[in-house]
């Protein structure tokens, strides 16, 4: 027998491939069981119907009908569009605008720059403790001003605990929140730009729209483009800030498949079913933005 | 407050190390070193500290138990211990609402025998009646877990408010929606009432007293749902329109801190808010506005304590009460070591001075179980001094109180244990929140309920 080295059959090519399969053996063993493992049992779950004491018994699609079939699985759906659209939307051009500003030069910039990342390094829970005290409806800052002292409002509301405006404070929230991360992004795309280009332009008798939109926008595209769709994906999940600031008031898709599974009848099956369809939701979502958009 | 619990510490330990050489050890001795999670309920850090003062002494006097304390959300109890029963990880001890002691013991998750025999030890006549009669099982005799502490809700008011208004105190019905009318008045914002608004377990609290007052249960003596039925649509009805004079949005407990900021006249609360109503620096650590003298409002009160009045009965058709009683109670975690482990460390708990140390955590709020403590000179004697402010005879009397509470679980003397299972789902005050959150009608939200209740059985 000889060993695996010498033998004549293993070219350097082959010991190459050999050896960095062994290195990287021990991330993908712990990928594999700590992300792709809970993948395939949650799947395999969703056909079944869960019991905690007893054992599960096999019911094919039951759940995912059940799912689907829930008019508050469609509320849900809605609720996470409109959150996922909004908060895109507004961390992507919160960021640009702030990011083109930054990009100017004026005293203090270094200082400013980086205070503007605070509520992104901020911990989210702290934060949210003081939004929930900022938005109290009868100590809190919010309606003494709108109420007391614009007299905007006739009325003290609880716009946090208040299931219909909940959703937009969680959507203001999460700009606030995460606009820093797209600036940050964008300007150091900005500063890469290579000035002559807008000398070029201005040789050609731009005007500064013209610039940002003939020079600036192409130059910014891609860059914006992925981290819209980075966004798309980590706001589409979110769970921590919506949960954590509202409850189960604002019940985007996690929180209400967490409602499904964890809260009350614990519907472990169709909690699984739940996690499944919007695993295949963003799915399709990132294979058609990913061709179209950012045109891979 | 570290000096304190050092001083505690080592009195605790010295009482005793003597009261136990005094005792013939009738406890089983722990022969093997055995560790046992206990999960508490109470999740406030300085309650935390004064558990593990007992657990540290305890483990002294029996070097062979290791108790581990793990503080567990009231709320989030039911879905912890499901979870824990699944992974087959459950603790040998829980402190536990009755109510929910009850569907944990419905659904099998906990050792029945052990408790049982524990009450045999302490002695079954040692108990006020009412508090045991909360935690049978449906065999006569046997129950689910040992009751520890009680406390009992009324509504709290400012009693110089009423005066002035020429209001009788809140005691009917019809009482307590005047006043709450009276004193509504968001334009200077101040409240009438607070009632629970939110989804959690506070609004069933202070719901059931209504239902009780109407003489509407969940259920007839032989367990039939009459969920359904006139008095309760009442009831519901009456509790929603008290909803509009609450402070803005779903509310729970915490916003007691309006009251003790002048911005309410009543609001439902346990014994638990003596303290804070009593001892001015304990209500300092709440809410106060001093920092913004601009908000409209006024600060703390220090006048506050005279001038609030409790009125524990409602009446409408009838008088209805209402308290809790909170027990101990060994899951069923299949590891005998553990289970002697936790019964030694149980009985520890209800010895003088562990037992009154423990209840002097929320002075008012944790009533004794024993009949033979509530009459003590040292529990009436608390380190705060609260209980001087109303007087020894007032206390028994509340103490006494535990004896009457009336719950949707017991009708008629019989238990019926889907009623915890009801509570432990917050199905009353989902329903709740519906009608005063989400503007859905009294009957469609009834109706839900309803249906939710059918799903248990």
């Amino acid at each position: 027998m000889k060993s695996l080295v010498q033998s004549p059959g293993l070219d350097f090519h082959k010991r190459e491939v050999y050896l960095g399969w062994g290195l990287v053996f021990p991330s993908v063993f712990i990928i594999l069981s700590l992300i792709l493992y809970p993948i395939v049992y949650n799947i395999f779950l969703s056909f079944f119907d869960v019991s905690l004491g007893s054992s599960n018994t096999y019911i094919g699609l039951e759940n995912h009908k059940n799912v689907v079939s829930d008019v508050f699985f469609w509320k849900a759906l809605m609720t996470t569009i409109i959150y996922v659209v909004c908060t895109t939307l507004g961390t992507t051009l919160v960021g640009l605008i702030v990011a083109l500003v930054m990009n100017k030069e004026f005293p203090f910039r270094g200082l400013v720059r980086s205070l503007v990342l605070f509520p992104y390094v901020a911990p989210v829970i702290s934060v949210v403790f003081s939004w929930q005290f900022i938005f109290d409806p009868v100590n809190g800052i919010v309606m003494d001003v709108l109420v007391e002292r614009l007299g905007i409002l006739s009325d003290r509301v609880n716009l946090i605990g208040s299931p219909s405006s909940a959703v937009w404070v969680a959507i203001l929230f999460s700009i606030w929140k995460n606009f820093p991360f797209t600036y940050l992004m964008i300007l150091s795309r900005l500063q890469g730009i290579d000035q002559g280009l807008y000398e070029a332009a201005e040789v050609d008798g731009a005007s500064g729209w013209e610039k940002f939109r003939h020079v600036t926008l192409p130059e910014i595209y891609f860059i914006t483009g992925s981290i819209i769709l980075l966004r798309v994906i980590w706001n589409f999940n979110k769970f921590d800030e919506v949960f954590l600031l509202t409850g189960t008031n604002v019940k985007v898709l996690s929180v209400y498949t967490y409602y499904k599974a964890f809260v009350g009848t614990m519907e472990m099956g169709q909690g699984s079913a739940l996690a499944l369809i919007q695993f295949i939701l963003l799915i399709g979502f990132i294979l058609f933005y990913v061709r179209k958009v950012l045109k891979w | 407050m570290k000096k304190l619990l050092t001083v505690l510490l080592v009195f605790l330990m010295g009482v005793s190390l003597y009261a136990n050489g005094q005792q013939e050890s009738s406890e089983p001795e722990i022969k093997e070193p055995v560790q046992i999670d206990f999960w508490t309920t109470e999740t406030q850090s300085d309650r935390q500290a004064t558990i593990q003062v007992l657990i540290d002494t305890y483990q002294i006097m029996n070097p062979n138990v290791t108790v581990k304390l793990i503080p567990v959300d009231e709320n989030d109890l039911a879905t912890q211990l499901n979870t824990a029963a699944a992974a087959k990880n459950m603790p040998a001890l829980i402190e536990v609402g009755a109510e929910n002691a009850v569907a944990f013991g419905t659904e099998g998750l906990l050792d029945e025998k052990a408790a049982t025999d524990m009450i045999g030890i302490i002695g079954k006549d040692a108990f006020y009646a009412g508090s045991l009669k909360l935690v049978e099982s449906p065999t006569s005799g046997s129950y689910y877990a040992t009751p520890y502490h009680g406390w009992v809700q009324g509504i709290w008011y400012r009693a110089d408010w009423f005066e002035e208004a020429g209001l009788q105190p809140p005691n009917t019905w019809e009482n307590i929606l005047k006043a709450a009318k009276y004193f509504y008045k968001p334009d200077d914002n101040q409240y009438g009432i607070l009632v629970g608004t939110k989804a959690e377990a506070y609004a069933e609290q202070c719901f059931t007293q209504f239902a009780m007052s109407n003489g509407a249960g969940l259920f007839d003596k032989d367990g039939n749902l009459v969920f359904n039925s006139p008095e309760m649509k009442e009831a519901v009805e009456f509790y929603a329109e008290l909803a509009k004079y609450t402070p803005p949005g779903p509310q729970t407990w915490r916003a007691r801190d309006y009251y003790l900021q002048g911005k309410m006249a009543m609001f439902f609360y346990s014994t638990y808010i003596m303290d804070d109503l009593a001892l001015a620096d304990v209500a300092a650590g709440s809410l106060t506005n001093e920092n913004f003298t601009e908000l409209a409002g006024n600060s703390f009160d220090p006048e506050l304590v005279e001038n609030t009045r409790m009125a524990s009965t409602v009446s409408n058709r009838k008088d209805a009460g209402y308290g809790v009683v909170n027990s101990l109670a060994f899951p069923a975690q299949g590891d005998a070591a553990k289970t002697e482990a936790a019964k030694g460390f149980l009985r520890y708990l209800y010895t003088p001075n562990a037992y009154i140390t423990f209840l002097h955590m929320a002075p008012g709020g944790m009533n004794p179980v024993l009949k033979e403590i509530a009459s003590n000179e040292r529990f009436q004697n608390d380190p705060k001094g609260i209980f001087k402010n109303y007087g020894k005879d007032k206390m028994v009397e509340i103490i006494a109180g535990l004896d009457s509470i009336e719950t949707f679980s017991i009708v008629e003397g019989n238990r019926i244990a889907a009623a915890s299972t009801i509570f432990s789902k917050q199905i009353i005050p989902q329903m709740l929140y519906k009608i005063t959150q989400e503007n859905i009608d009294v009957d469609s939200a009834m109706a839900w309920a309803e249906e939710e209740m059918n799903k248990l059985k």
